[in-house]
């Protein structure tokens, strides 16, 4: 025995072994704690942000549904819905995967252009 | 005449009491290499946090005659506190306050990358075993490869104390390094279509779920593997107090106040086991050249795993990510995402490379278990 623990190759193999073992053992806990997580979203399986991705494709033969364009509200430009998606594109995000284009109702958007309007009154 | 002639001899018992009349060659050329590690941490700030300290360390223990270490005082306290390895466990507390283990709990697939980058540590430990080092000094060796300071600390304490300086020095001169050190290997180990992979966003981790891993792992692995237990469980401890929503002031402290007190203690005590008879030795040049050995061996396993998942996970997972592995929180996940940028300038690799990063520390304090506990502390 002392003359295995004295061979490099032994040594190396058998930590090497256990090292996955463990670590193999704590992504089992990490899956069955998963598993039993009463507070996760019942209704994962539509709002899984990881599943989302993968419906298209297994949705892919039905191809009339992929070129479907976004929604695009009244008043934005073609050239400004071109601008979002090849900004959008950059991120990988496809013209397929837009939704919807329209403006952003945030209140400090707003308080902003009030600012802004205030401050060239002056 | 009889006033000049005791003035001779005071001065005489000056120079003989001073620190000058002691000093040798030994501890100029350590006092240099204090010097010039403390141009890397302040001149080209690399790990400054820990060098700065490890620097100065380095440059007190080469003032002859000071008694630091033989008389009670702050020294020997610090002393203490690495001897007994007091500090690396403390250290692991303010790591896991400031750890978010969500990527890896999002993907635990990633753990298996952590534990393929601890190929480099047994690598470098059966290359240090082959130079002539004893197993247990070839374990504290190895673990530079695990890209951990305090974990190297702990296990040098334990297995090699002859060699605590030269292992620290190593450790974080090479985690200061991974920029330099992995592209190249990451780059010849894969190709372009591999570097552009890219991966899926990581689903959403609960509450529940960050509060149970550190508890249920403290147990698993501390029950596994009580050789670490200190560490493993201070690290979950740390993280806990983040994640349990109702310990802020726990968590604030474990990861600012206490985490630098701890890091100004540990490094400029690590800097003082710099003493020229223990450092200018042949054993630490080949350490230096181990601790590389060890680097770059666990960037290349966990690249070579990762193209491994790459293909069984259809193209899913990008191999760059598996140089992350070598813990190095969070440059090595830094060096993932910069590499896998260039290759692709939409690819988004770096919370994706937090996971095997975060898979690396439980992975090295592991190894380092395994390592105590089949090979004994000295």
């Amino acid at each position: 025995m002392d003359n295995q623990m004295s061979n490099p190759v032994v040594i190396m193999l058998i930590n090497m072994t256990i090292v996955f073992a463990v670590l193999f053992l704590l992504s089992l806990f990490i899956r069955v704690i998963h598993f039993i997580d009463p507070t996760k979203p019942r209704t994962k399986k539509k709002t899984h942000p990881t599943a989302a991705p993968a419906k298209p494709k297994k949705a892919a033969p039905a191809k009339a549904a992929e070129p479907a364009a976004p929604v695009v509200a009244p008043g934005i430009s073609g050239e400004t819905v071109a601008a979002i998606a090849g900004a959008l594109a950059a991120y990988g995000v496809g013209f397929s995967q837009i939704k919807a284009i329209r403006p952003a109702e945030r209140r400090s958007w707003a308080g902003a252009a009030r600012i802004r309007g205030l401050r060239n009154d002056r | 005449m009889e006033i000049f002639s005791a003035f001779a001899i005071s001065l005489q018992s000056v120079w003989l009491d001073s620190g000058f009349s002691a000093l040798t060659w030994g501890n100029v050329a350590m006092i240099i290499v204090g010097i010039f590690l403390l141009y890397m941490a302040i001149g080209k700030e690399y790990e400054p946090l820990l060098l700065t300290p490890i620097a100065f360390g380095c440059i007190m223990a080469n003032f002859p005659c000071t008694g630091f270490l033989e008389e009670p005082g702050v020294m020997q306290v610090i002393n203490y506190g690495i001897k007994f390895e007091i500090f690396p466990p403390l250290i692991f507390l303010g790591v896991g306050a400031m750890t978010d283990f969500g990527p890896l709990l999002a993907n635990p697939n990633t753990l298996f990358l952590g534990a393929a980058a601890q190929f480099g540590v047994f690598i470098s430990l059966a290359g240090a075993m082959l130079l002539g080092f004893t197993a247990q000094e070839a374990s504290a060796i190895g673990i530079i490869g695990g890209a951990d300071g305090p974990t190297a600390i702990y296990m040098a304490s334990k297995m090699a104390p002859n060699l605590l300086g030269a292992i620290a020095v190593a450790a974080y001169s090479y985690m200061s390094l991974v920029p330099l050190i992995q592209p190249p290997i990451m780059k010849a180990l894969t190709t372009q279509k591999e570097r552009e992979v890219k991966m899926d966003q990581l689903r959403n981790v609960t509450h529940f779920e960050k509060m149970v891993f550190p508890v249920a792992s403290a147990i698993l692995i501390s029950l596994l593997l009580p050789p670490v237990a200190a560490l493993i469980s201070m690290l979950m401890l740390g993280n806990l107090f983040r994640e349990s929503g109702v310990t802020d002031r726990l968590s604030d402290t474990s990861q600012n106040a206490l985490c630098n007190i701890v890091t100004i203690f540990l490094a400029t005590g690590t800097g003082m086991t710099m003493n020229a008879e223990d450092f200018l030795t042949v054993q630490t040049l080949m350490i230096i050249g181990l601790g590389l050995l060890a680097f770059a061996g666990g960037t290349a396993a966990g690249v070579i795993l990762g193209k491994i998942m790459c293909r069984l996970s259809g193209w899913k997972i990008n191999p760059l990510i598996g140089s992350a592995g070598v813990s190095a929180v969070p440059m090595a996940a830094r060096v993932s995402q910069v590499v896998g940028q260039k290759a692709n300038p939409s690819n988004f690799l770096l919370m994706h490379a937090m996971g095997p990063n975060v898979a690396g520390v439980i992975g090295t304090a592991v190894a380092a278990g395994t390592m105590l506990a089949m090979l004994g502390a000295k």
